[in-house]
């Protein structure tokens, strides 16, 4: 009897141990914001950018993840410019359709004209960096598809937060070189460390800027 | 340092005198600090030694023990093969000698059949009537030889009607003769039935007698394992130790053959299965095809118990044969059945693989095409067939399984008994160095003092004679 109860209070003990480990899968799960510049020069890119994020980063996607379109336009820092969202299902066949759905709703994207005169980045920034968070995902990573010369429009102001973009890898993609640029290439450079340096300083997990397209399924592996 | 100097301005002076008050001090307190030395000697080297004595000690006894243990076990495995092969036998006795009445009496039958068409075929001479006697009365009769016509006439007729009696006699006799030839013929394939029977019985009986010769030959090994003899014992451990190795060996390539099985069924059980949740870090998909690929080893093991090969439930060794059968049956669905979704989960695979194909070749653009490309059927009926396969092999596990768990008792109590022995050895050399450490110390101290211990021993030596003379 006594090693009947014995029995019984091991088998409870290793039930609830077992149990307890029992976690929902956010914390394994990726989320991807891009963000796409419909501003000024880089309007042209959208298709390019559009085929990298089906070809790159879709095809990336494993059952539960997450991937969030924004784009980039005078005043980013809205619930508009969000342009599509994709949360895979956790049956892969399901997963399979929505991603096909999910490439329509992005060549529709690329088909659209639509065009701004200033360039919000740090609004989309700050819009994907809410999205990311909500979603509590274990690894939140932004691409930014831009030329990184940002124009506010008078009366906008952005100030990231200490923590904005904690958790974060933020990677620049498809950063196209602008007239001046050509001009000098200093110019380039110095644009491309100033970002760097405002997201490290805003808690980014890490960034990086020199990431080609054919590159962007490794970068996603290596910070799963 | 120059702080212990009695004159910082003459170092020399202050060594030699610190070191010659030294000396005496030590010289003085030389009986006491010997003590104190031996006894911080004998307090550890002393305990060291003890504890590699009783370490040694515990080695012997773990190694007894371990001796009676595999004894034990070898003569528990002794008798349980022996009662094995009497049920054999009875199984045997009752099978094959089951028939034995019923063949013997058909024997019988046979016997009973060749004698009676045996004495149907006694060879009688059928005599010629009895004319014989009637022809030599009437020979005898007198007158017949003169010439009588009448008499003459009768004899003829009498003659010829005998003739005619021995040819039919004759002809009787030859028919009597092929009848009797034709028993004897019909008596062949009767012979030959019970030359057929004679064989059955032969071979039964040789095989009671095999089985007879196993149970001598196990009642031989179990007398030398009772003896528990040396030999035994190291014949004993190096087939426990053979038979752990082998164990290992085959057990690791069933883990990788489950290893293959789990990747086959693990994507597919996604689509079955919700992997919303995580336990312990893993899927509950993965959970559950892990728990399949468990259950095919789990139903093995009672595949194993049910058809006896494996002992490692006595419960199960205690049922009956209709109990068992049942066992083995309910077995044998349950991995036809694991069996059968694996091989589906396969099919499943290979569809959601070609999908998954098909979906990045038409994000990428390759394609137009979407979903649901066709993949090679050759490689779909590999999967299938696999994933049948690998459930059946996996359910032999139970085998090495059993012969792991038997000699792993014997062999890591062996590597324990290993390491405490290099512990015992260590703490032995430990103890020794730490004793003539102690030993060195005394003999450097007693030479640090060499000159007070002189100068003492000459006072000594002339207080002596004077102490002698007086």
């Amino acid at each position: 009897m006594i090693i009947k109860r014995k029995m019984v209070s091991i088998l409870l003990i290793a039930s609830v141990v077992f149990f307890s480990g029992c976690s929902d899968n956010k914390e394994y799960e990726t989320a991807i914001c891009a963000l796409a510049d419909i501003s000024g020069t880089y309007a042209k890119e959208k298709k390019s950018m559009v085929k990298i994020i089906q070809a790159g980063i879709v095809p990336k996607l494993v059952p539960g993840d997450s991937l969030v379109l924004m784009s980039i336009d005078s005043n980013s820092f809205n619930e508009e410019n969000i342009k599509g969202k994709l949360k895979l299902d956790y049956r892969p066949s399901q997963a399979n359709q929505q991603k096909l759905k999910f490439a329509k709703a992005l060549d529709d994207f690329a088909e659209k004209k639509a065009s701004a005169k200033y360039t919000d980045i740090s609004g989309a920034m700050m819009l994907c960096s809410s999205h990311l968070k909500s979603t509590q995902a274990g690894t939140q990573i932004m691409f930014i598809f831009s030329d990184m010369k940002e124009e506010l429009k008078a009366g906008i102001k952005r100030s990231f937060n200490k923590d904005e973009f904690k958790n974060i890898n933020i990677a620049a993609m498809n950063v196209i070189k602008l007239n001046e640029d050509s001009t000098n290439p200093q110019v380039f450079r110095n644009r491309i460390k100033k970002w760097e340096k405002r997201v490290l300083k805003h808690s980014a997990k890490s960034w990086n800027a020199s990431l080609d397209p054919t590159e962007i399924g490794d970068y996603i592996d290596k910070n799963r | 340092m120059s702080s212990f100097y009695i004159w910082p301005e003459m170092p020399f002076l202050s060594i030699a005198v610190l070191v010659a008050a030294s000396m005496v001090f030590l010289y003085l307190a030389r009986a006491p600090l010997h003590l104190a030395l031996d006894s911080l000697n004998d307090g550890i080297a002393g305990g060291l030694e003890r504890t590699a004595a009783w370490i040694k000690s515990v080695v012997v006894k773990m190694q007894e023990k371990n001796r009676k243990v595999l004894l034990e076990s070898n003569i528990a495995e002794s008798e349980q093969k022996i009662a094995q092969e009497f049920k054999r036998v009875e199984a045997s006795y009752t099978k094959h000698l089951a028939d034995y009445p019923a063949l013997h009496l058909k024997l019988d039958e046979n016997i009973t059949s060749i004698d009676a068409d045996f004495k149907e075929c006694g060879q009688v001479i059928p005599e010629a009537p009895g004319w014989n006697d009637a022809v030599e009365s009437i020979a005898s009769i007198k007158g017949t030889a003169s010439g009588d016509r009448v008499i003459e006439k009768m004899l003829k007729e009498l003659h010829k009607s005998a003739v005619d009696g021995e040819k039919m006699a004759l002809s009787e006799m030859q028919k009597t003769s092929s009848k009797r030839h034709k028993i004897l013929s019909s008596l062949a394939p009767i012979w030959k039935k019970i030359l057929k029977l004679m064989t059955e019985v032969d071979t039964k009986v040789s095989l009671v007698l095999e089985t007879s010769g196993k149970i001598e030959k196990y009642m031989q090994d179990y007398e030398k394992v009772r003896q528990g003899g040396e030999d035994s014992i190291d014949m004993l451990s190096s087939k426990a130790t053979k038979l752990f190795i082998f164990s290992i060996i085959v057990i690791t390539v069933a883990g990788f053959g489950a290893f293959v099985n789990f990747q086959l069924i693990a994507l597919p059980m996604s689509e079955l299965v919700p992997a919303g949740t995580r336990v312990l870090g893993m899927h509950v998909s993965d959970i559950s095809a892990l728990v399949i690929v468990t259950l095919e080893v789990v139903l093995g093991i009672f595949l194993m118990e049910a058809l006896a090969v494996t002992n490692i439930f006595p419960q199960i060794a205690g049922l009956t044969i209709g109990k068992r059968r049942m066992l083995l049956y309910a077995a044998l669905l349950g991995l036809f059945f694991l069996a059968s979704v694996e091989a589906a989960l396969a099919v499943l695979r290979e569809h959601i693989a070609a999908t998954n194909a098909a979906t990045t070749q038409a994000l990428a653009g390759n394609v137009e095409t979407t979903a649901g490309t066709e993949g090679s059927k050759i490689t779909v009926i590999g999967q299938a067939t696999l994933g049948f396969v690998l459930p059946w092999i996996l359910a032999m596990v139970a085998v090495p399984l059993e012969m792991l768990i038997e000699s792993s008792q014997h062999v890591l109590s062996k590597l324990i008994i290993l390491i405490i022995k290099l512990v015992g050895y260590l703490v032995g050399i430990i103890g020794h160095l730490l004793n003539t450490i102690m030993k060195t110390i005394i003999h450097i101290y007693d030479a640090y003092i060499i000159i007070p211990t002189q100068i003492g021993n000459l006072f000594k030596s002339k207080s002596e004679p004077a102490h002698s003379g007086s």
